[in-house]
């Protein structure tokens, strides 16, 4: 009993010393100018495949600047990774826990209802957030200045797969199903009011919970109603995938399309043929620009293959180090500036943000043929590749 | 210890590690490409180095070769207890309330978001301790009730603009009604049963948080909650936020301690112990377990106030069953029905995590496993409760 | 009509593999009165080594039909280990411990387990050779799939062979008889400790073999897969009456119905409230479930 009170005392003191040590041990490192960019995304969990394709990508970014020979005045350039678990109160605490390591900037998060709440807990301290996923409009309508973003909007990837079924795949119906998240539920709202509007008739709506692997129940309905196109707005590529073989098991012949988070190279690994013909949705990367095949080099180098948002987080990463390298120094304000003057060829496009922080969107619709994305048409240009 | 004890001890020792590996093994080795062994041994060796030296000192102990290290720390221990124990409980309280006090002085930013999660599940750890260790009955939907404190606080400030600490009050209410809803029908069954009831009423609770898209705004949650103002004066900094919750936990610490100690804590009590004895001498079990359900949830709802102002955000992913696991792992592992073990258990589940974030993967990994060791080393908890019967089932 | 049949169909599948987990809990139960949370992960780790054994099988040349059924059965046994381990290292030191602690000790173990999972086979999911599988047949206006049949089939295979085994046997003689006095069965010469660990092996067993069944089903396997279906298995196991055989499979297939009737006809958003409602009312009328005995008093 009393070795416990001493037990107990002497933990205190230990968290004491160790919150005091943490805030210590980050001033001293920033004495020798180092410049650290926190990254934000789901390490564990159900997402920690994106969210892993993030700390990548940021990595890739820093390794390709410091091989260019670092920014002028700053000895050593690092990424200091974060696990947000798409959790809003696990990224507050990741968030706070970035604020103390005095990173000036971060790179993250991946859902949306990480990043939202995230970002204003980053926002108190004036620390630059440039998200490379987060697609909800509501991340950079909140009037806060130091919100990037480096992917594209729901609001025009709705639109986009839309103008597609009309005017390309020609459907009549169509048949929505989301799995109640922040960005998949936006995502599909977005679709049936803009499918009502191009008079494409909404089958159905139907909602199913994240983590959920039975689908059999929808898709029998989804049979039932028989649509031309069935739309999948899922959260993650994996269940996707697992609705897409359930859905051809069970005899749906509907063209499938999905969003940009089934958009992922594990979508057809795990459902290897009954994703054959599938469209998806996915911010236009042009794999033949210079600028793709340097992060293509260095990524795949130290990486697997990149994941579908290795690109946006590199170069979410890479226009702030080009940023800071501009402005000479983190000052917010002036790397603020620096960022919105950018302009260079990433990976994924040729990236300048506006005064929201947003940086346009550019959709494409890709199709798996032979077990790969295969862009098929743009929706700017309204061309078939 | 004898020739046979210790041999057995480093028999079952080399078939637990054989078991292990046999595990293992197939987790590692067996890919489509081939089997493989090295990457197998380069875990298994660590692991098995580890449990040979674990089991040696073990060992050793037993065998009385270590005393010369242990009895100097056992009498150290010792004389700083007798030194706890000379000195006023006042003067602990207040040494400690003085070191609570003065913590934000010193922690930085991260230091002070630790400590104000730490408050936030000692208000829900305790809350939950009426429920489980006073009351007896298993709660495992118990995070509901704070879900409903947040949701009642983020939605009446936004809606109806009321100040915080309006709405403090009214969370607390709402909780407990909601508290009593759950418990009526539930109480009728017993053990086992209750146990699954009420995490299904946790589950439907979640399920429409995420759902109800009118009233929640579904997963997108509620944006914008106000931090909370005191005539003027805005709490916007963590370390004055801190100070709010430390006022709340304060306030939870000392009701529970009354409560405890009231005719209704003993009557709580006497009900966890025996349920049917409890009847006959004349206790009043149903409304006592449904005022045991309420109180429970009114910390919670004030827990969950607190945390909707403090997020500045509500969603349902802050409500799943894995939080209710949670709380309830720190009322245990605190010691049931204890005040202090179940600070002492928060700040252990709380802390323990935190400090294994760097190990960011293998940090959930650690907490599963040092909640089961601790279980097999502490079964009644790190500061166990003084009053504590033993249940005739468990005299088996 | 078509719909309602397929809906059933579906019902019966799904429900299928909930009876098969609910199972696992029910014997535990039974035997120990624990709520094995741990039981979950036994069904993730049984997705995970199918995955693994049929791969490699596979990748030797043998025939995929072959692959599967050997798969199973190593799975089945892998996860039979595993559960005996964890039971011998989490539960077995604290018999005589208070109820709550053997449950947290099982939390702890489950979220061991899980994080075991995902450090040794990555945070990735795991496709599973659904083209073995693959296809279906019309009949009428219904189609069904060769997996739906495999599903059924095996679930009602288990079962037969479970109840031959806990009612026809001396070792499932001993089962029961433990179950119902420990005191007494060891006086008459059962050693406790091993039927404990026995029915943790089967248990774990039907787990796996569900974890498998999902897997070729839905086409992946996620380390965090075993939760999810592990709560609605454990509702299924109360609702049946735990501690009750034959309740667990009721109790499976009206969980799994009802999900999908609610799914199907109602709002799938809420089919897991329906599920929590259906199992409320039930237990609100009749407190022990639909085949439970009365329970002990003093129990917690």
């Amino acid at each position: 009993m009393k070795r416990l009170i001493v037990l107990g005392v002497a933990l205190a003191a230990l968290a004491l010393v160790l919150a005091g040590c943490g805030s210590d041990g980050a001033e001293e490192k920033q004495a020798d100018q180092v410049l650290k960019i926190g990254t934000l995304s789901p390490l564990t969990g159900p997402y920690a495949a994106d969210g892993n394709d993030i700390r990548q990508g940021a990595e890739a970014a820093v390794a390709v600047i410091k091989a260019q020979g670092g920014i002028p005045g700053f000895s050593d350039i690092v990424v200091v990774p974060a696990d947000s678990a798409c959790d809003p109160k696990q990224a507050v605490a990741a968030a706070n826990k970035l604020i103390n390591d005095k990173v000036p900037a971060v790179v993250g998060a991946y859902c949306s209802s990480a990043t939202i709440p995230a970002s204003e807990t980053l926002a108190e301290e004036d620390i630059i957030m440039i998200t490379p996923a987060s697609t909800s409009p509501v991340v950079t309508e909140r009037g806060l200045p130091y919100m990037f973003r480096t992917c594209g909007r729901d609001d025009h990837q709705a639109p986009a797969a839309v103008k597609f079924m009309k005017e390309v795949a020609d459907v009549k119906s169509v048949f929505i199903v989301d799995d109640k998240t922040t960005y998949s539920q936006g995502m599909a709202d977005g679709v049936a009011a803009a499918a009502k509007e191009a008079g494409i008739e909404v089958l159905g709506h139907e909602h199913v919970n994240q983590g959920d692997k039975d689908f059999s129940a929808v898709l029998t309905m989804v049979k039932d109603r028989n649509p031309d196109l069935f739309y999948i707005s899922l959260q993650n590529s994996s269940s996707g995938a697992t609705m897409v073989i359930q859905a051809r098991r069970m005899g749906i012949n509907a063209i499938l399309m999905g969003q940009d988070a089934v958009f992922h190279p594990k979508l057809i690994e795990f459902a290897k043929a009954d994703a054959e013909g599938m469209f998806c949705t996915f911010g236009d990367i042009d794999t033949t620009t210079q600028g793709y095949l340097d992060f293509l080099a260095n990524y795949s180098s130290k990486y697997s293959a990149p994941g579908a948002y290795s690109a946006y987080s590199y170069d979410s990463a890479m226009a702030y180090l080009l940023a800071v390298k501009a402005a000479g120094t983190t000052d917010p304000a002036a790397v603020r500036a620096e960022l919105l003057k950018l302009s260079f060829d990433g990976a994924s496009k040729t990236v300048s943000y506006d005064e929201k922080g947003d940086s346009g969107s550019n959709y494409t619709v890709y199709q798996v043929r032979d077990g790969q994305f295969v862009p098929y048409w743009n929706s700017l240009t309204g061309q078939k590749y | 210890m004898t020739i046979q004890e210790s041999k057995r001890l480093w028999v079952s020792l080399g078939v637990g590690l054989f078991w292990f590996l046999m595990l293992l093994w197939p987790l590692l080795g067996i890919k489509p490409g081939g089997l493989e062994f090295s990457e197998t041994w380069a875990v298994f060796s660590k692991i098995a180095v580890a449990a040979v030296l674990i089991v040696a000192v073990y060992h050793l102990r037993q065998a009385g070769v270590l005393d010369f290290i242990g009895t100097p720390l056992v009498k150290a221990s010792e004389a700083v207890g007798r030194g706890y124990q000379k000195a006023p409980t006042w003067l602990l309280l207040a040494v400690v309330l003085a070191a609570a006090l003065i913590y934000p002085q010193f922690a930085g930013r991260y230091g002070n978001d630790v400590a104000i999660s730490v408050l936030i599940y000692i208000c829900l750890g305790l809350g939950l301790n009426v429920v489980v260790g006073l009351a007896g009955l298993l709660d495992l939907g118990y995070i509901a009730f704070y879900g409903v404190g947040a949701y009642a606080y983020a939605l009446l400030s936004l809606h109806f603009g009321l100040s915080f600490w309006t709405c403090l009050p009214i969370a607390a209410m709402l909780a407990a009604i909601s508290g009593c809803i759950i418990g009526f029908p539930t109480l009728r069954m017993r053990g086992d049963y209750l146990a699954i009831v009420t995490l299904g009423f946790g589950e439907i609770v979640r399920l429409i948080l995420n759902n109800w898209m009118t009233l929640t705004n579904g997963p997108n949650g509620i944006l914008g909650i106000p931090r909370p103002d005191f005539f003027g004066y805005n709490f916007a900094s963590l370390s004055s936020l801190y100070y709010v919750i430390l006022g709340i936990a304060v306030f939870t610490v000392l009701a529970v301690y009354r409560l405890n100690h009231s005719r209704i804590g003993r009557a709580w009590e006497a009900i966890r112990e025996d349920e049917t004895a409890a009847e006959l001498m004349g206790v009043n079990t149903f409304l006592l377990k449904l005022l045991a359900y309420a109180m429970g949830a009114t910390f919670a709802g004030l827990a969950g106030a607190f945390f909707a102002s403090r997020m500045r955000f509500v969603g349902p992913e802050s409500f799943t069953f894995l939080e209710s696991a949670m709380v309830l792992a720190m009322v245990v592992l605190g010691g049931m029905g204890s005040i202090p073990g179940v600070i002492l258990g928060v700040l252990v589940l709380v802390a323990l995590p935190e400090l294994f974030r760097d190990f960011e993967l293998y940090r959930m990994l650690v907490f599963g496993g040092v909640m089961c060791t601790m279980m097999l080393v502490r079964p009644a908890g790190l500061w166990p409760a003084k009053r504590v019967g033993r249940r005739s089932e468990e005299m088996e | 009509m078509d719909y309602f049949i397929q809906q059933l169909i579906n019902g019966l599948t799904l429900g299928g593999v909930y009876a098969l987990i609910a199972l696992g809990y029910t014997m535990v139960y039974g035997i120990i009165q624990l709520i094995n949370f741990a039981h979950g992960e036994f069904f993730a780790a049984g997705g995970y080594m199918g995955v693994i054994f049929i791969s490699w099988l596979a990748a030797q040349g043998v025939h995929p039909y072959v692959c599967l059924g050997i798969g199973l059965v190593l799975a089945m046994l892998y996860c039979a280990m595993l559960a005996m381990a964890v039971e011998r290292l989490a539960y077995r030191p604290l018999r005589q411990a208070s109820r709550l602690a053997v449950l947290l000790s099982a939390l702890g173990m489950s979220i061991f387990l899980q994080n075991g999972l995902m450090l040794t086979q990555g945070q990735y999911d795991k496709a599973y050779p659904t083209e073995i599988t693959a296809g279906g047949f019309q009949l009428g206006g219904l189609y069904i799939s060769y997996m739906q049949c495999l599903i059924v089939a095996l679930t009602i295979f288990l079962l037969v062979v479970l109840n031959l085994l806990v009612f026809k046997t001396r070792i499932g003689k001993a089962m029961r008889a433990t179950a119902q006095d420990k005191v007494m069965s060891a006086l008459v010469g059962i050693n406790a400790n091993h039927i404990i660990a026995l029915t943790f092996a089967i248990g774990a067993g039907l787990a796996a073999a569900a974890g498998i069944m999902v897997g070729l089903y839905y086409g992946t396997v996620s380390y965090s897969m075993g939760f999810v279906p592990g709560i609605k298995a454990f509702a299924a196991a109360v609702l049946g009456g735990i501690g009750n055989i034959t309740g667990a499979m009721i109790g499976g297939l009206i969980i799994g119905m009802v999900e999908i009737f609610a799914a199907g006809y109602i709002s799938s958003q809420y089919k897991d409230v329906f599920a929590f409602i259906i199992l409320i009312g039930v237990l609100y009328f009749k407190p022990t479930g639909i085949m439970g005995e009365n329970v002990d008093d003093t129990r917690v």
